[in-house]
C-alpha cells in the first residue's frame, strides 16, 4: 500500500471542483486553511492499491501574489511538495489556461494536464490536437468531461504513473535572450543560497516583482535583490515597459504560441444557446427585470419553502415537549434540559435544514451556471457605492431572508477584505426575524410609513458604513475584473456535496454556540437574574434610549432570534397590545435598535466560520455600538421633534 | 489613435498600448491591479474587442483571448487602446 499525494490546480470555471468530487466521492472534508479565510477541500480515495490524498486547490488565473488563493496555492505547492499536480484545463479558453500551466512548469512540480470540458470547447468549434499539445508541453494530457465522468478513470490511471516516475520536467518557457541572460546571471547568484524555491523560478519572480519572494530574498541577501531590481531596470530600457511587464506579456506569448499551434477554431454560423442566454441576461433592459425575478424567485422558495419547512419542523419538535414534561414533570431540570439544550437543537434544525441548505443549493447552481457572473455585471455599479463590487449583491439581497446563509455566501468575493465589508454590511441587512419585529411593532402599531422608515433609514446605514469600511480598511481597491463563464448545466452531484459537506462545516460551530447560549439565559432565568440584569442595563436602556426597563431583558433574548426580542416582550408584558406598555416612540426606538444591535446568534456562528473568532467578535461590537448610538441619537431628535408624541 | 477602453463602442477593437493603473512596485499592497489586469491576459499588444457596456456605468465586457472578460468601469478607464478600424 502506498500513499500518494495529489493536488488539484487550476483556473476557476474550469470544473475542477466536478473532478474533484468525481476523484473522491464521499471521502471529503471541507474546512478553511489554516487561520486564512480560504476554503481548504481535501479528499481521499483508493487506486490500484494506492492510498490517494487529494487537495483541491482554490481556482486562480495566476500564480502571483494577488490574492490570498494564490499565495496559499503556491506556498501548498511548495511548502507540502505534492507527489503530482493535476492541472485542470478548460479546453474552450486554452490560451488563458495555459498561462497558469507554464508557471506551473516553471515551479518544477510533477504534473498532469486534465483538459476539461472539451464537449463545450466542441460546441464552440474548438478541436484540440491532443498530440501535439503533449509535445510542445512534456506532460501527458488527458481529455475529459467531469460533468459526465468521461476520461476520469484514465485520468487517474495516468496520474498514478506520473507520480511514479516523478520527475519534474524542465520549465519550457522561453523568453527573449535578453531576459534568458539576466535570468540565467541571477539564477547562478540565487544557487548560492538555500531556497525553498526552485532558483529559476525564483529568479523570474524577482524580476517580476514579485512582493513576497522579494522580501524572502530580502532576509536571506539583500545583494541578490539588488542585483534583481539592476536586471530589471535594464529589461526595462531595452524593452521601454516595466519589467513585470515585458516577462507577462512573453509568457503569455508563449501560452498563445502553443494554443494556435495546437487548436483548430472553426467560426461558428449561428450563436449557441449558451451566448443567446448570455445575450438576453445582460442585455441593457431586459437583464434587470430577468434578474429581479430570478432573485424573487430565489427568495420565495428559500423562504416559503423554508419557512413552511421550518415552522412543521418546529412544531413537531415541540410535541415532544410534552412526553419530555411526562417524564421530568415541571420542575427546574426540566426547565434546563428542555429550555436549555432541546430548544438549542430544535433552533439548530430548524435554521440549519429549511433555510441553509436550500440557500447553498441555489448559489452553487448560480454560481456554476455562470449566471453569478451576469448578476455582478448588472450591478456593479450600485454596489461600487457601498465599497464593494457586483459579487455582493447576491448575499446582500439574501440578507433580507436570513443573515446566515447571507454570510456564508460572502465567500464569492475574492479579497479577504471583500469578504469581510460584505460580511458586515449583510448582518445589518433586516432579515426576516427583524422583519417581524419591524411590522408586528411599527408596522401595526404606528403605520407601514414608519415602518419604511426604518427601512430607509438602514438602507443609508448600510451605504455610509459600507463606504466607511472601504475606506478604513487597508487594500487593494475593489474592482472588478471577473472572467464571464459560459453558461452550463451545474453539476448536481458536485453541487449536492458542496452543500452537505459545508453544512457540516456550519453546524459544527453553530450547534454549540446556540445550545451554550441557550443554556445561559435559561439558568439566568431560573436563578431569577433576568431582573437584576435589566435593573444593570437600566442606564442604557432606560436613561439612553428611554425604553422601559424590561427591555433589557428582551435585548439579550433577541441575540438569541431576533423576533425573540418581541415574543418575550409580549409574554413578560402579559399582551400582545403593546400600546398598553409603550409609547409611540419607545416602539420605534426600541425596534431600531432590535433592527440593528447584534447579529443573531447563528449568524454569529456564520460568520465565525467565515472570518474567523476575532473579526466575529469585531462585527459584533461595532453593531451593539452602532444600534446604542443611532437608537439614542434618534430618540433625542424624534423627542425634540416631537414627531411621535411623547 | 490611443484611447480609453470605455471610449470604444460595442463591437469595436482595439489593441493595448498601456494600462494607466500603478503598479506598486516595492511598496505593500502587493502588485495591484495592473498585475492582475495582465495576468489576465491584458498586455500591451493584446487585441482585445468590446462585446457589451453595462448600463449606469458598468463594467465593460471584453473578449480578449479567446475568452470574455468584465471590467470595472473605473479600470476600464485606465486601459488605453490602439482603436482598430
Amino acid at each position: 500500500m502506498r500513499k500518494l499525494k495529489f493536488a488539484l490546480a487550476g483556473n476557476a470555471n474550469v470544473g475542477k471542483s466536478v473532478i474533484f468530487n468525481q476523484l473522491t466521492g464521499l471521502h471529503q472534508h471541507i474546512g478553511n486553511w489554516p487561520g486564512k479565510t480560504v476554503e481548504r477541500a481535501e479528499g481521499t480515495l483508493h487506486f490500484k492499491g494506492y492510498t490517494i490524498d487529494v487537495i483541491d486547490l482554490p481556482g486562480i488565473y495566476s500564480l502571483s501574489t494577488f490574492s490570498l488563493e494564490e499565495i496559499i496555492s503556491r506556498e501548498y505547492i511548495v511548502n507540502e511538495k505534492p507527489d503530482l499536480v493535476i492541472n485542470v484545463v478548460d479546453a474552450s479558453a486554452l490560451e488563458r489556461n495555459l498561462f497558469f500551466t507554464l508557471q506551473l512548469m516553471e515551479l518544477e512540480v510533477p504534473l498532469i494536464i486534465a483538459l476539461n470540458q472539451i464537449d463545450m470547447a466542441e460546441k464552440k468549434g474548438i478541436k484540440i490536437d491532443l498530440k501535439g499539445l503533449e509535445e510542445k508541453l512534456g506532460v501527458k494530457v488527458v481529455p475529459t468531461i467531469a460533468i459526465k465522468g468521461k476520461g476520469i478513470y484514465e485520468l487517474l490511471e495516468r496520474a498514478v504513473e506520473a507520480a511514479e516516475k516523478g520527475s519534474a520536467k524542465p520549465a519550457i518557457v522561453r523568453y527573449g535572450e535578453e531576459i534568458e541572460e539576466r535570468i540565467r546571471r541571477l539564477t547562478e547568484a540565487l544557487e548560492k543560497i538555500r531556497l525553498k524555491y526552485p532558483a529559476r523560478w525564483t529568479a523570474i519572480k524577482l524580476l517580476e516583482g514579485d512582493e513576497q519572494v522579494r522580501r524572502e530574498i530580502y532576509d536571506l541577501n539583500p545583494e541578490i535583490l539588488q542585483l534583481a531590481e539592476n536586471l530589471a531596470k535594464e529589461i526595462e530600457e531595452i524593452h521601454g515597459h516595466p519589467c513585470p511587464t515585458v516577462i507577462v506579456s512573453e509568457r503569455y506569448e508563449a501560452a498563445g504560441k502553443i494554443a494556435r499551434e495546437t487548436q483548430r477554431i472553426l467560426p461558428r454560423m449561428k450563436p449557441s444557446l449558451s451566448e443567446r442566454l448570455h445575450e438576453v441576461t445582460t442585455h441593457r433592459i431586459l437583464g434587470y427585470p430577468i434578474m429581479i425575478l430570478i432573485v424573487l424567485g430565489i427568495f420565495n422558495v428559500i423562504f416559503m419553502f423554508g419557512g413552511y419547512i421550518s415552522e412543521t419542523l418546529s412544531n413537531l419538535l415541540y410535541e415532544y415537549e410534552k412526553i419530555f414534561e411526562y417524564f421530568f414533570g415541571s420542575n427546574p431540570l426540566k426547565e434546563i434540559i428542555w429550555g436549555g439544550i432541546m430548544e438549542g437543537i430544535i433552533a439548530n434544525i430548524t435554521i440549519a435544514l429549511p433555510y441553509i441548505i436550500p440557500f447553498y443549493l441555489i448559489l452553487y447552481i448560480l454560481e456554476d451556471s455562470g449566471y453569478l457572473a451576469r448578476a455582478a455585471f448588472l450591478t456593479d455599479t450600485l454596489m461600487h457605492k457601498m465599497g464593494l463590487h457586483g459579487k455582493a449583491f447576491i448575499p446582500l439581497m439574501l440578507g433580507y431572508g436570513c443573515n446566515v446563509p447571507a454570510c456564508l455566501g460572502c465567500r464569492i468575493m475574492e479579497t479577504e477584505r471583500e469578504r469581510f465589508i460584505a460580511g458586515f454590511v449583510v448582518t445589518l441587512i433586516p432579515c426576516a426575524a427583524r422583519t417581524v419585529v419591524i411590522l408586528g411593532l411599527v408596522g401595526s402599531f404606528l403605520g407601514l410609513h414608519w415602518a419604511l422608515a426604518l427601512y430607509a433609514i438602514n438602507l443609508i446605514i448600510v451605504f455610509l458604513l459600507g463606504r466607511l469600511a472601504f475606506k478604513v480598511l487597508p487594500g487593494e481597491p475593489t474592482a472588478l475584473i471577473m472572467e464571464m463563464p459560459d453558461y452550463r448545466l451545474p453539476h448536481l452531484k458536485t453541487i449536492i456535496k458542496q452543500t452537505w459537506f459545508r453544512l457540516e462545516e456550519f453546524l459544527k460551530i453553530s450547534f454549540p454556540l446556540i445550545i451554550i447560549s441557550g443554556l445561559i439565559i435559561k439558568l439566568a432565568e431560573i436563578s431569577n437574574l433576568l431582573e437584576p440584569i435589566s435593573n444593570f442595563l437600566s442606564p442604557i436602556t432606560v436613561n439612553w434610549l428611554g425604553l422601559p426597563e424590561i427591555t433589557g431583558v428582551t435585548l439579550i433574548f433577541g441575540i438569541l432570534r431576533k423576533e425573540l426580542a418581541l415574543v418575550i416582550l409580549a409574554t413578560l408584558l402579559g399582551t400582545t397590545n403593546f400600546q398598553e406598555a409603550l409609547t409611540p416612540l419607545q416602539m420605534f426606538i426600541f425596534t431600531l435598535v432590535v433592527m440593528l444591535y447584534v447579529p443573531c446568534i447563528a449568524t454569529i456562528a456564520a460568520c465565525i466560520r467565515e472570518f474567523g473568532w476575532k473579526k466575529a467578535a469585531a462585527i459584533s461590537l461595532l453593531e451593539i455600538t452602532l444600534a446604542l448610538s443611532v437608537g439614542g441619537l434618534a430618540y433625542r431628535v424624534l423627542a425634540a421633534l416631537n414627531l411621535l408624541g411623547y | 489613435m490611443e484611447l480609453p477602453l470605455t471610449a470604444l463602442r460595442e463591437g469595436e477593437s482595439g489593441v493595448i498600448t498601456s494600462i494607466r493603473a500603478g503598479f506598486g512596485w516595492g511598496k505593500g499592497g502587493g502588485y495591484g491591479l495592473q498585475k492582475r489586469l495582465m495576468d489576465m491576459g491584458l498586455t500591451p499588444g493584446t487585441k482585445i474587442t468590446v462585446v457589451k457596456s453595462a448600463p449606469f456605468h458598468g463594467p465593460v465586457e471584453i473578449n480578449v483571448r479567446g475568452y470574455r472578460l468584465a471590467i470595472g468601469r473605473g479600470m476600464a478607464e485606465k486601459i488605453f487602446v490602439e482603436v482598430q478600424k
